[in-house]
């Protein structure tokens, strides 16, 4: 047992540059303007999340503790917590404030967003969960107005605890595991054909636009029902493709062959096609691109260069004209 | 590569921080495992979604030699439900106040089934004797508000006020149409807003032209005079 500890201790005492954790607040901050933001410009503040009570909506508004310390869910009170919440958008993203830009931000994203549970969406909970994640982190050392303040510089290499990047790569694995394990109906099985996501393509709440085609593409859908089915089961494959990289000097076939393919990289693939291909033709709000935002978590600083290394222009220049000589 | 932090003046930090981070992973992991949190109003189980995934539970067992009828396996659900949610609520209490201050709550109930008796909003006004429909989802004609009622958060709360237990949100829902109406509308007398409640034909529906069939359900007439 105190071995197991001692590792626990020493795994989260490691430290390492902070370009993944600056991506991932980049992303949550983009996702937080994109949240408020959107029920801003669809002129919804004053219908779902002022209470009736004060002239708004339809609801009275009672549930979060800030709103009621600061009066209750009023348009002066909202608008207020609105406006903090948009301004620590903007502040996350250019990386200003550090922590305590991160821990006003949550409180304000989650005062609004907390007010009406009936308007709300998971979406709310992965973003709010990555804003306390971001309120543990170091989040600012590199990639923002706080490093060119402190350095000279926009970029730093100065390191990192890597832990809150860890929290956010188990924050993923609980997300997805537990959507899987709680997918109980019988669609989703091979007992009800695997015919789910046809019939959630059907459901009027998230059309975007009339899906009755998909009936002539049905085995299509019935493939997509069951890779997500095992990719969100299979999320516990993620923690162990990490176990085996993390103790990749151990011997076993199987953990040589998980590295050698990069288990970890294909899981994320899957990841962003399911996002993408679930986002077009459903209205799912912002969920895509705040779980999107959490996946530069998923590796380290170095190899998440070497990944946006190959989009740098001159790369790319130069990849076109080798491949024009070849 | 990650490497180790450097020696630190304090010995006790890097302890602390390994037992607060374990009890960060406690406490999310408790409160992400599944449970019927949300599930608990016995009226919607009498929702035709719900009905149908009973009795595709009581079929499957009884395929495997376990002979309970819907309704009884309905009520022992109901019963496991209760007693597993009060433990449940024993457990996660010491965690409460971290969930609500920091945001950490759990709750992945995404798409647990296909919801296969869904319901569709409409919004019509009253010019003369006519009705004409100014809103329904999925409608390219009828788009009054759209951007309001289309956007997620609203469609949310939209596909609540279908199940039973959302009376009262649903009445006060309806008010804040009427005055909306009575305000775009001038010529108008009355808003009707309903929901046309209906069951998502098969792909073989689809493909041979069954016709949608299905009731409109929880109509609610207002008067726009007294909003103006």
């Amino acid at each position: 047992m105190s071995r197991l500890w001692r590792a626990w201790v020493a795994l989260l005492d490691r430290r390492e540059p902070g370009t993944s954790l600056a991506l991932f607040r980049i992303g949550v901050g983009l996702c937080v303007l994109l949240t408020i933001g959107s029920v801003v410009h669809a002129h919804l503040v004053g219908v779902i999340w002022v209470s009736a009570d004060h002239g708004g909506g339809y609801r009275s508004m009672t549930d979060n503790w800030l709103v009621q310390a600061l009066g209750g869910a009023t348009p002066a009170v909202i608008g207020r917590l609105v406006v903090a919440s948009l301004a620590g958008g903007v502040l996350l993203t250019v990386g200003l404030g550090g922590r305590v830009v991160a821990l006003l931000t949550l409180q304000t994203t989650l005062a609004v967003t907390d007010v009406n549970g009936q308007a709300a969406g998971s979406y709310d909970l992965v973003l709010t969960n990555a804003l306390w994640l971001l309120v543990l982190a170091d989040s600012t050392a590199t990639l923002s107005v706080d490093c060119r303040l402190s350095t000279g510089a926009w970029t730093s290499e100065r390191r990192v605890p890597v832990w809150p990047r860890y929290l956010v790569i188990f924050q993923l694995f609980l997300m997805y595991w537990t959507t899987g394990l709680q997918k109980v109906a019988a669609e989703w099985t091979p007992a009800g054909g695997f015919s789910a996501l046809y019939y959630i393509l059907q459901q009027p709440t998230w059309q975007r636009f009339d899906m009755s085609w998909v009936a002539w593409i049905y085995p299509l859908t019935q493939v997509g029902t069951a890779v997500t089915w095992a990719w969100e089961l299979g999320a516990p494959l993620l923690l162990l493709a990490y176990f085996w990289r993390y103790t990749a000097d151990r011997p076993g076939r199987l953990r040589a062959w998980a590295n050698r393919v990069d288990l970890r990289s294909w899981y994320a693939l899957l990841g962003v096609a399911f996002h993408v291909l679930v986002t077009i033709p459903m209205n799912i709000g912002p969920f895509s691109a705040i779980c999107l935002a959490c996946y530069p978590c998923l590796f380290t600083p170095d190899e998440v260069r070497r990944f946006v290394g190959r989009f740098r222009p001159d790369r790319v220049k130069a990849g076109r004209s080798q491949g024009r000589s070849a | 590569m990650p490497d180790q932090a450097p020696p630190r003046s304090s010995r006790a930090w890097p302890q602390i921080r390994a037992v607060l981070v374990a009890l960060h992973v406690l406490a999310i992991t408790l409160v992400a495992l599944p449970a019927p949190d949300g599930g608990m109003n016995r009226a919607a189980w009498k929702d035709p979604t719900v009905q149908h995934e009973i009795h595709a539970w009581s079929a499957r067992l009884d395929g495997l030699g376990v002979q309970i009828p819907p309704a009884e396996l309905e009520e022992d659900a109901w019963h496991f439900a209760k007693r597993f949610m009060a433990v449940r609520h024993a457990v996660l209490r010491p965690f409460r106040r971290y969930y609500q201050f920091a945001g950490t709550w759990q709750s992945w109930r995404m798409f647990v089934a296909p919801h296969r008796y869904p319901a569709r909003l409409q919004i019509a006004v009253r010019a003369g004797s006519a009705w004409q429909t100014v809103y329904e989802r999925g409608d390219p004609q009828a788009t009054w508000r759209r951007r309001q009622l289309d956007h997620d958060r609203m469609r949310a709360q939209i596909f609540r006020l279908s199940w039973p237990g959302y009376g009262g949100t649903y009445a006060r829902f309806t008010l804040w149409i009427a005055r909306a109406a009575a305000h775009d509308f001038p010529y108008a007398s009355q808003v009707r807003v309903r929901f046309f409640k209906y069951r998502t034909r098969s792909p073989a529906e689809v493909r041979a032209g069954v016709p949608v069939q299905g009731r409109w359900i929880l109509a609610r007439t207002r008067d726009l005079q007294r909003f103006r």
